[in-house]
């Protein structure tokens, strides 16, 4: 059993004993924490072991269902690399900062579920084994929504869920279509990502494939118009589950698209890019502008998460090696920042009872820690230079310079809207007037702090050494775009 | 125990120990515990006769001097007979509370139990049309006099009079489409007509097509397909839970097991005269149950209602049976063996809860079962999660063999539309999870009854899920790839 084994199944098997054994919540916690740091320690042994010149590494394979060619099959390379760290780096510090907060059992085992899901769905190669874990992953922050949530939760995580499904299952008869045509040209079954993308579809039928594993990921991520869920779902979560999703599962379609649809079908993807570059732009305009309008704090976090990830998508099909790091860049920069972010907003709630930006004002004359972070992690949200985020936008708009002048300007320009939103936001939560829910604002205890610092030292940390980090990524993506004929900018 | 000693000892031990539990009940050492017992100890015995014959490749027949080669024992056969023996052992032993708390499960219902396997036992060993058609109307009889078993429920009269008057009435079609069949091929015994259909030209049969039609309508019938199925609400509702367990979870699979001998024995030929057929059935069925199933406010129809789509489902890979590599067949006998221990499970849990009072489960009525009773909620969710084909269940992968198939055989858009359907199923599930879990909890403190019985729904789920994810890389019992031969080694055995 390899490294990445561990990091996938004990979460899950800690999560199943601890749903059987039924004991205190004192002792779930100190598991939680245990079991979280293990994977975090894991995580961090395996970026240091990373080579980045070898793409696939500490690949493991088992068959499983024999017959159909279903094998146990994951590995890791420079780009879901980041998603793992992200994964096992975040999910401590969260328990860190809420374990004051949260005294049910479900909350902890569900999260602990979910890291495991999603760390399968990141390294699997095999179709369906991924499909496995997508589809699994959804359960605890179905269960999250309903038992934890705010509001009309029971509803909305009912239609968060069918939504969710509803793409896996198009997913589902794409990946078995592709497969069904795989055996009738090589005589057996295989739904591994390596066999499967030698297989020869016409057009029709690989466009058709497409919107199949297209619609699952847009869903999910959620690009224009698959959004309709999202806003609502963010507001009734619970904050352990808005920054699982926001910062791991919307990622992780994003990622999604780059690893199976850019493997399988590569060429469709190439055709039908500048129709996705311009769905993108206009995600990242339109969910900016409706950011602006809100009132609900975490449903414009929501939308400005929304607004970022269309702008992830439109780096990965501009196809061009700048934009591909950038993106995998800003997937890591943008999930810190995110969960930081939605990190303080429950800790703000859970000072003021409030979501809305009218009651909340002049928290940094009443918590001043509080405010430096708050603004610090807005700031790296929008970009500014010193931070993560900076550095994966300027790459994002080399590479869309690269591609397109046009698209170049308009990537470049509408990145900015993030500022007119979260300056508003800014303006109003720290330093308009004090008001009867803030007067009392408590500063930030030492446990939220050592759950915050360490997330700002790392978006310091990839925004002023940058090449620490791409390092790790680049030559999987230089490797990756020589194959496929990009831009590689030798 | 040689194959030949097994065929005869199962049906020849459930038919003594019926008739011995029907002469024993009149003395006055009789006690309901005592008929309960004896009956779970056939079951239990006849299950480990029966599963010794699973493995391999076998086909024989039955003392032909004495039956005329009636009766064919092969691993087909084998495998079902096991798997009913399962499906009655497990209906009861989780209905044991149900049964202590109710005063109308008399000696003659266990006698009814026993005698309706012995029919489907009979059933799946049939190789020839007459005595199908005695042993299906044994097995009917028996399970319409279950259904209306308490006496003093309106409803389980009415639901009784319903399924026997149409029960009936369908049954007729059968006997005429075999008297349509005998009038061209002079012969019920299936290898008879099979070479009559190979050695004749296929223009010429035009009575063998007509009487394999009717002998359709009754199938669809009794697996509750639409048009035919109209029935299936009312008299699930009537019936007392466990026997509801027993007709969706058993029953059924009985009339799909001889479905598939004869489709595959037979008709294979026909087939392209049949897929449009079975095509139109399935896609009635799916939307028709969807919606059925949508609207209910009790859970106990709303499983009825999806035992439908499930039909619907299984009729989706016979019309893929075409293809001469397809899997489709081997596709049935997993789904099958999915369904089987999801709805035995997921109705069982109900009777479970119920402990015999009659009214229906609402959903209401589940709300906060996830706080109170943990693990009888989390077994119910993995049924219900299951059935609804969410991955890691064994329906998960019974669901990616059917619709593999589909798309094999070139139904792509079946496929799509049952994607469709398990999506809509996604919704009728989850709210009964949704209750348990979400809701405050509605009901005083409740005993549920046996710690063995809860101990065989834990059992179930955990077959569910390793139904589902099972592999010999974590524990060697057997998992995916076993169910998988020996759903294969069934249809081959057909062949011999």
């Amino acid at each position: 059993m390899s490294v990445l084994s561990i990091m996938i199944f004990l979460p899950i098997a800690t999560a199943l004993i601890l749903f059987i054994a039924r004991i205190n919540i004192n002792t779930v916690k100190i598991i939680y924490m245990i079991v979280t740091f293990v994977v975090m320690y894991l995580a961090i042994g395996l970026y240091m072991d990373f080579d980045p010149n070898a793409s696939m590494q500490l690949v493991e394979f088992h068959p499983w269902i024999a017959e159909y060619g279903i094998a146990y099959h994951i590995g890791v390379d420079g780009v879901s690399l980041g998603i793992v760290m992200m994964n096992a780096i975040i999910m401590p510090l969260v328990a860190i900062a809420l374990y004051k907060q949260r005294d049910k059992h479900g909350y902890w085992i569900n999260l602990l579920f979910v890291q495991g899901g999603i760390m399968g769905a990141v390294l699997s190669l095999d179709l369906m084994l991924f499909y496995l874990f997508w589809e699994v992953m959804l359960l605890p922050i179905f269960f999250m929504i309903g038992l934890f949530g705010y509001g009309r939760n029971h509803f909305i995580t009912m239609k968060f869920n069918m939504y969710t499904i509803f793409g896996s299952l198009m997913m589902l008869i794409a990946i078995l279509y592709i497969a069904v045509q795989y055996k009738e040209q090589f005589g057996t079954y295989s739904f591994d990502l390596y066999d499967l993308k030698n297989t020869t579809l016409n057009t029709t039928e690989s466009l058709l494939v497409f919107s199949g594993f297209m619609i699952a990921f847009a869903i999910k991520i959620p690009i224009f118009p698959f959004h309709t869920w999202l806003s609502d779902t963010y507001r009734s979560a619970p904050i352990g589950a808005v920054i699982v999703m926001s910062a791991l599962m919307a990622k992780l379609g994003a990622y999604a698209i780059w690893r199976f649809l850019f493997t399988l079908l590569n060429e469709t993807s190439h055709e039908v890019a500048p129709y996705f570059i311009s769905i993108g732009l206009f995600g990242l305009i339109y969910f900016g502008i409706s950011a602006m309008s809100q009132i609900h704090l975490k449903r414009m976090f929501a939308l400005s998460s929304a607004s970022h990830l269309s702008l992830i998508v439109v780096g990965f099909f501009i196809y061009d090696v700048y934009g591909l790091v950038g993106s995998s860049y800003l997937i890591v920069s943008h999930a810190v920042s995110s969960a930081a972010l939605f990190l303080m907003v429950g800790m703000m709630y859970e000072r003021t009872k409030s979501h809305y930006l009218d009651v909340l004002g002049g928290i940094a004359s009443v918590a001043p820690r509080f405010a430096v972070f708050f603004a610090f992690f807005a700031l790296s949200i929008v970009g500014v230079p010193l931070t993560g985020g900076f550095v994966a936008e300027v790459l994002i708009v080399l590479g869309a310079f690269d591609y397109n002048i046009g698209v170049g300007f308009i990537t470049a320009t509408t990145i900015l809207i993030a500022m007119l939103f979260m300056f508003k936001m800014i303006s109003q939560v720290l330093y308009g007037k004090v008001t009867e829910a803030t007067k009392n604002f408590e500063d930030l205890r030492i446990h939220e702090l050592v759950a915050l610092v360490p997330l700002a030292l790392l978006v310091l940390a990839m925004g002023i050494f940058p090449n620490y980090f791409i390092k790790k990524i680049e030559p999987t993506a230089k490797s990756y775009t020589v194959e496929k004929g990009m831009n590689t900018h030798e | 125990m040689s194959n030949e000693l097994i065929a005869l000892a199962v049906p020849a031990l459930l038919l003594f120990s019926a008739i011995f539990i029907l002469l024993f009940g009149f003395s006055s050492h009789y006690t309901k515990n005592r008929g309960y017992f004896i009956t779970l100890a056939t079951l239990f015995i006849t299950f480990f006769i029966s599963a010794s014959a699973m493995n391999e490749l076998h086909s024989i027949k039955i003392l032909p001097q004495y039956f005329n080669s009636m009766i064919v024992y092969d691993t087909f056969s084998a495998t079902f007979i096991t798997l009913f023996l399962l499906g009655g052992f497990l209906t009861l032993a989780i209905a044991k509370s149900f049964i202590d708390k109710t005063n109308f499960f008399t000696h003659e219902a266990f006698v009814l139990f026993l005698f309706s396997l012995f029919g489907m036992v009979i059933l799946t060993m049939a190789n020839e049309l007459l005595t199908a058609f005695i042993s299906l109307e044994i097995a009917s009889m028996s399970v319409y006099i279950l259904v209306g078993l308490n006496r003093d429920s309106l409803k389980a009269s009415e639901a009784f009079f319903k399924y026997l008057l149409l029960g009936s009435f369908a049954a007729s079609f059968y006997l005429l489409g075999m008297m349509l069949i005998y009038a061209q091929a002079k012969s019920t015994n299936l290898d008879v007509i099979a070479e009559y259909i190979l050695t004749t030209d296929l223009k010429a049969q035009l009575l063998i097509i007509a009487g394999g039609m009717l002998i359709m309508i009754t199938i669809m019938f009794k697996i509750a397909a639409v048009p035919f199925g109209a029935w299936v609400l009312d008299v699930y509702e009537g019936a007392s839970l466990p026997i509801t367990a027993y007709m969706a979870g058993v029953f059924k699979i009985a009339v799909f097991a001889f479905a598939l001998r004869v489709f595959l024995h037979d008709y294979i030929s026909f087939e392209a005269i049949y897929d449009p057929l079975i095509i139109f059935g399935a896609l009635v069925t799916m939307v028709i149950g969807s919606i059925l199933a949508v609207i209910q406010s009790s859970i106990k129809k709303m499983l009825a209602a999806s035992s439908v789509v499930h039909s619907g489902y299984i009729l989706i890979a016979f019309a893929s049976i075409g293809g001469a590599t397809s899997n489709a067949s081997s596709a049935i006998i997993f789904y099958l063996f999915a369904y089987f221990i999801s709805a035995i499970g997921a109705f069982g849990v109900l009777s479970y809860i119920s402990k015999g009072s009659d009214k229906l489960i609402n959903f209401d009525d589940l709300d906060g079962l996830g706080k109170d009773r943990p693990i009888i909620a989390a077994s119910l969710t993995i049924f219900l999660l299951s059935l609804a084909g969410f991955p890691s269940t064994i329906g998960f992968i019974g669901k990616f063999y059917i619709f593999t198939s589909a798309i094999e055989s070139g139904y792509t858009f079946l496929a799509i539309f049952g994607a469709i359907t398990a999506f809509i199923s996604i919704y009728y599930y989850f709210k009964v999870i949704v209750h348990m879990y979400f809701k405050e909890s509605a009901h005083l403190d409740i005993h549920y009854g046996y710690k063995v019985s809860l101990a065989f729904i834990a059992i179930s789920a955990i077959i569910v899920v390793w139904g589902g994810i099972g592999t010999s890389l974590l524990l060697d019992i057997p998992g995916i790839n076993a169910l998988n031969d020996l759903s294969k080694f069934s249809i081959e055995s057909l062949g011999l």
